[in-house]
């Protein structure tokens, strides 16, 4: 099977240890940069519907700004009440100053 | 009886005597004498029935109600304890649950969404590390800030045989001890661990003091006089064989009684036996069948001061909850079940039963006018008194039903705790 890659946005767009939120293929996803390493998620907490673009990042842990719930944005996982559920996460590369997804 | 006293409404309240037996109006109609029963009686000292297990079988099933006026929530946690918690956001104190029923993961009040597990604990406010703009971050909570200060308040919780009682009071006495032994006895009777099944709710506003509600069912003078339905159709006699009996301190009490068997009322009474041509429709209502748990009676009615009655008449079990609204109403909210064990036969018996009791039962519709109509004479006559003299002026436990002695007990108690 082909992976189909999706290009999300320029390299340079996500700042260091930081996270952005952005649509790609109509979803809203959640960018990551951490230690140099680019992840992607699902941008909505799986529990307070929330952006976890506005919430806060520490380390490979996203902080959702709503209830405090925690994943880890490598895997998705949820790392800390509320949060009980998984976010899905994406495969990422970086090619030509590009960060690409598998979204399908 | 002429009286004209130079005040219709004394400032406080006045007793006759040392004893109970002259109950002044103004204990039904002074608010501030009814916040003080709501502080001595149902958030301090005593424990207050909150619901039954079976109504919150599974996680996450809570049932919202209340302990006195307060809004509490009872709940099931995911290791199948129960929680209950006061109905009341930490933050700006929105009783934010609305929901009669209803199964949650966790709480989250609508206002500004901080969310609470269910056991109470604060563990998420949305905003706390504030909200990033433009590279900066605005507000937040104080650093200081700390989710441990901020939990719904919790109440201590007392379950036995299925029932669910709660207390603001973590220093309250066991339930047990609170019960005493006598009325524990009856209590262990109806919920002897037998799963209970729930067969519905009534709900009633009656315009009265919560008091009257206790007093009714302290009180064997008025179901001959007042209920024709019993008398007519045989279920209450004043001659059945009965026991009125009390916990020390005579605040809970239990009427016991066992048909007897003259059964209906074909022969004389001393009561009344008119309307003996009266037939029932469905004579099924009275299909009563000997269950091996009544040992012997055929109906005791347990009071638990101040907030429950247990019921059983016959075949027909429920709880009633009282839970006051004012010095002048209160919600009377029924709770109809059976047991797991039951045929379906006797679940439709205990719920043909059930019409005999509810806001329009054949027998408590009565009850609900006389504690109205009472309450109306005391809110325009508060410096007078009603006379519980019925057997004497004392208190003790009888073995007939020609007495006032639990109301006069009740109120032993209520001024001990009134006065202290």
């Amino acid at each position: 099977m082909t992976i189909n890659w999706v290009d999300a946005a320029a390299h340079d767009e996500v700042p260091q240890e930081d996270v952005i939120g952005l649509a790609v293929a109509g979803r809203d996803i959640a960018l990551y940069s951490v230690e140099g390493e680019v992840f992607a998620t699902d941008n909505i907490c799986s529990h307070g519907h929330a952006r976890l673009c506005d919430g806060f990042l520490e380390g490979h842990e996203i902080e959702c700004p709503l209830h405090q719930g925690k994943f880890d944005v490598r895997t998705g996982k949820p790392n800390c009440a509320p949060v009980t559920e998984a976010i899905r996460s994406y495969p990422v590369k970086v090619e030509g100053g590009r960060i690409w997804l598998a979204i399908e | 009886m002429s009286e004209c006293p130079v005040t219709v409404f004394p400032p406080r309240i006045q007793w006759e005597s040392d004893g109970t037996s002259r109950i002044p109006f103004q204990a039904y109609t002074d608010e501030a004498i009814y916040r003080k029963e709501l502080d001595r009686f149902f958030y301090r000292n005593h424990w207050c029935y909150v619901g039954l297990e079976a109504e919150v079988p599974n996680a996450g099933d809570f049932k919202r109600t209340v302990v006195g006026e307060r809004s509490v929530i009872m709940v099931r946690d995911k290791d199948g304890s129960i929680h209950v918690v006061e109905n009341v956001c930490a933050h700006r104190g929105m009783a934010f649950c609305r929901e009669r029923h209803g199964n949650r993961e966790s709480f989250t009040c609508p206002y500004h969404q901080w969310n609470y597990t269910l056991s109470g604990d604060l563990q998420g406010v949305p905003f706390r590390r504030g909200v990033k703009q433009d590279g900066k971050v605005h507000g937040g909570m104080p650093a200081d800030f700390k989710p441990d200060d901020h939990g719904l308040t919790k109440l201590k919780v007392a379950t036995r045989g299925g029932v669910v009682f709660a207390s603001f009071d973590h220093e309250v006495e066991s339930l047990e001890d609170f019960l005493g032994p006598v009325i524990l006895g009856y209590f262990d009777r109806l919920f002897n661990g037998r799963k209970l099944k729930i067969l519905g709710y009534n709900r009633q506003r009656i315009p009265g003091n919560w008091k009257l509600m206790q007093e009714n069912i302290k009180d064997p003078y008025h179901p001959g006089l007042l209920h024709t339905w019993f008398v007519t159709f045989g279920l209450w006699r004043a001659d059945n064989k009965s026991q009125l009996l009390m916990d020390e301190r005579h605040r809970h009490a239990a009427m016991v009684s066992t048909r007897g068997a003259a059964g209906k009322a074909d022969q004389v009474t001393q009561v009344s036996s008119f309307k003996d041509s009266m037939q029932l429709h469905d004579a099924r209502f009275l299909d009563i069948v000997q269950e091996p748990w009544w040992d012997g009676p055929t109906a005791v009615m347990t009071t638990i001061f101040p907030s429950v009655i247990f019921q059983q008449q016959v075949n027909s079990v429920s709880t009633r909850h009282i839970q006051p609204d004012g010095h002048g109403a209160f919600d009377f909210v029924w709770t109809h079940f059976g047991f797991e064990d039951d045929t379906e036969e006797m679940t439709q018996r205990r719920l043909r039963q059930a019409n005999l009791f509810g806001p329009a039962g054949f027998v408590s519709a009565d009850d609900g006018e006389v504690i109205e109509w009472s309450q109306e004479g005391f809110e325009t006559k508060p410096f007078h008194r009603t006379v519980a003299e019925l057997g004497g002026r004392e208190v003790g436990d009888t073995d007939h039903m020609v007495t006032e002695t639990l109301i006069r007990g009740m109120y032993e108690y209520w001024r001990k705790a009134m006065e202290a």
